[in-house]
């Protein structure tokens, strides 16, 4: 908590001191990892029933899920953006694929893969285009789509999970889930992407000054709606995913993912300005948030808390970020 | 004698261009939004009254007008975050929190109410201090913030109480129902919070503050506005309207729900952009946010007396919302 009133009291002289500037940029990319460390060695003292086999495959699961959705949410923030319609579509795929009464068909996954590219398209079109603040195009599209989701299950919870998707969800090759292995994937493609492509480039470019990378001939506005489009189907994979594990789907489903996966993403290093973050700060942070949450549970503490260690870790993330893009613009 | 000349020339000149200018603020503020709103209530009650009997009764239309008061008291508050370059996520989590510990404190004991209502302001004041001076002191987006306090007191309002609770004294739910004549009492009450809200927001120093803070915080600064200030005080005045909203919402229902006004931080963003204010801050008037309000209301009472299902209202909800902002006008087109 210090490192929010400390930067307070520096600001007010002129200019902030290169070490200190230095400090803040370093506390911003590496508070995720530092504090799951801490966090891990807190829970070795205060709470062993952490350190459980079943309840670290648990975590490992919970992470993997919601690093997921923040790897979308991370490319959003990249290009200065933000997506609050992830647990929507999180919610409305899982449901889609399935609870189809006739059991599953591949039919259903296409359809879900469509709304997840309307949903993403729609987002990218009214920020890029109609240059709607991101939060309230999404916002929109938030309660719209579950509004969908509603008229669609009439509030009836499902239990009909596909065989392979409990695979998915649940299974393990060797000490490893597959839920993790997933994630895995998604960072590697992703990270790929941003650190080797033209595209990528461009994504950190429009992220860091819009109007130059424009002036430099990127496609700024199709860099934007691609970033949408991606972080709605990596909300997608997500649903299905947690689907798999928890082995039904009702009403419920995702409502904490649009509050954790920007938590996770901020702590994990990235700006909301835009331009500056990578997945695997994102991992990280996703980790150390998971951890909290599960920590609360196994901690014997009313569930309720888990909001407040959100909060918390949300507005203090934010405080940190907010400070580090200030210091590093100026 | 030329160059006096000259100058009352150019200070005729400056004072026309002064009018011009005052004209032009005056016609950007009453743009064509405000005109659609009012339009839209009209038509939506008009039909609604031809349509339903229930709607056109009288003592309907007097209690659509009090079932807008939380909701008003809200998109008050966040009309000017909002105008200022803001947005206020929390505040119906901070009508919830002062007005659970309210109604906790109670315990039926009527000599307790004045400084309870105090009590309950000062909370709503606090939290949007707080909020403020989070949001100008680290350079944090305002959105983040307020949305981590949301999560925040949500957790806090849960752990305070997981069931409604408290015991209200009568004359406090006495407030809801006290009435002159016909009208509720707390219908011209809240009339008389929209005109201070007009005259704050148009003919006060702090209202022009609010529109250059929203316009550009640059140039405002630049022109001797204190920037941080302005914006801390936007945030006090929204949790100051969320705390009231809640109290009112107490007195309604006569128990602290921890559940209570949910929805209503989105609602009443709903209704100040509905209302012509631009999402980015320094166009736009608290009048349309009356008319988005209004319309809200009557359609909410409307979906009531239709008994149109949850799930319909959400997506009419939703898409209003994305209507409304896919033909919103941005600064840069502007």
């Amino acid at each position: 908590m210090s490192a929010t009133s400390l930067p307070a009291r520096a600001l007010r002289s002129a200019a902030p001191s290169r070490r200190f500037v230095r400090a803040v940029d370093l506390t911003g990319q590496w508070a995720a990892p530092v504090a799951c460390l801490v966090v891990l060695m807190f829970a070795v003292a205060f709470v062993p029933r952490f350190y459980e086999l079943g309840n670290l495959s648990t975590v490992a699961i919970q992470a993997s899920v919601l690093g997921i959705v923040a790897t979308g949410q991370m490319l959003v923030l990249l290009v200065a953006g933000l997506d609050l319609s992830v647990n929507a579509v999180l919610g409305l795929g899982a449901v889609i694929v399935i609870s189809n009464q006739q059991g599953f068909s591949p039919l259903s996954l296409l359809l879900a893969l469509a709304i997840a590219l309307g949903v993403g398209l729609a987002n990218g079109l009214l920020v890029a285009w109609r240059q709607v603040p991101a939060f309230i195009a999404t916002f929109g599209m938030l309660i719209f789509v579950g509004g969908v989701r509603l008229a669609y299950t009439h509030g009836q919870a499902s239990g009909n999970v596909p065989e392979w998707l409990r695979v998915v969800g649940i299974g393990q090759i060797g000490p490893l889930p597959n839920a993790a292995l997933t994630w895995i994937v998604v960072l590697l493609l992703t990270g790929g992407v941003l650190a080797l492509t033209r595209y990528g480039r461009y994504v950190y470019a429009v992220g860091a000054n819009y109007d130059a990378a424009r002036y430099a001939g990127v496609p700024t506005r199709e860099v934007v709606v691609a970033c949408y489009v991606v972080c709605s189907v990596l909300a997608l994979v997500a649903g299905l995913v947690l689907s798999g594990y928890i082995g039904y789907v009702d009403q419920r489903l995702g409502t904490d993912f649009n509050v954790n996966s920007i938590a996770a993403a901020i702590i994990g290093g990235t700006t909301f300005r835009g331009g500056r973050g990578n997945p695997l700060g994102v991992a990280a942070g996703a980790i150390l948030l998971s951890i909290l949450l599960n920590l609360v549970v196994v901690a014997g503490l009313a569930i309720y808390w888990q909001l407040a260690v959100q909060g918390v870790v949300l507005v203090v993330a934010t405080a940190i970020q907010g400070m580090r893009g200030h210091l590093l613009s100026r | 004698m030329a160059s006096s000349v000259a100058r009352s020339d150019a200070s005729v000149a400056l004072s026309e261009r002064r009018a011009a200018r005052r004209i032009g603020a005056w016609s950007q503020r009453m743009d064509g939004s405000i005109l659609f709103i009012y339009a839209l209530v009209v038509l939506v009650s008009a039909g609604a009254g031809v349509y339903s009997e229930r709607f056109r009764d009288p003592g309907n239309l007097t209690n659509v007008l009090r079932q807008t008061i939380v909701l008003g008291m809200l998109a008050i508050g966040q009309s000017l975050v909002i105008l200022a370059g803001g947005i206020d996520m929390s505040n119906a989590l901070i009508a919830r929190m002062s007005t659970l510990i309210v109604a906790v404190l109670f315990g039926g004991d009527e000599s307790l109410i004045l400084p309870l209502l105090a009590l309950g302001m000062a909370i709503g004041a606090a939290l949007g201090l707080l909020n403020g001076l989070i949001i100008t002191r680290v350079y944090a987006s305002p959105f983040i913030v307020t949305f981590g306090m949301f999560g925040i007191l949500n957790g806090v309002c849960l752990a305070i109480a997981s069931s409604p609770v408290g015991k209200i004294p009568a004359a406090y739910l006495a407030l809801y129902d006290a009435r002159v004549g016909p009208v509720p009492m707390c219908v011209p009450a809240m009339a008389s919070v929209w005109v201070a809200a007009w005259l704050l927001t148009s003919r006060t120093r702090f209202g022009r503050a609010l529109y250059a803070v929203g316009g550009s915080p640059r140039v405002a600064r630049l022109a001797a506005v204190h920037v941080p200030r302005t914006l801390v005080w936007a945030y006090v005045l929204s949790g100051l309207c969320g705390a009231a909203g809640g109290l009112f919402i107490l007195a309604r229902s006569g128990v602290g729900d921890p559940k209570m006004a949910e929805g209503l931080e989105f609602q009443s963003i709903v209704a100040v952009a509905l209302g012509g204010i631009s999402l980015s801050g320094g166009r736009g008037t608290i009048v349309g946010t009356l008319g988005g309000v209004l319309l809200l209301g009557v359609v909410a009472n409307m979906f009531n007396i239709l008994q149109v299902d949850a799930f319909l209202q959400q997506l009419i909800l939703g898409l209003v919302v994305l209507i409304t902002v896919a033909t919103y006008r941005s600064a840069r087109t502007g």
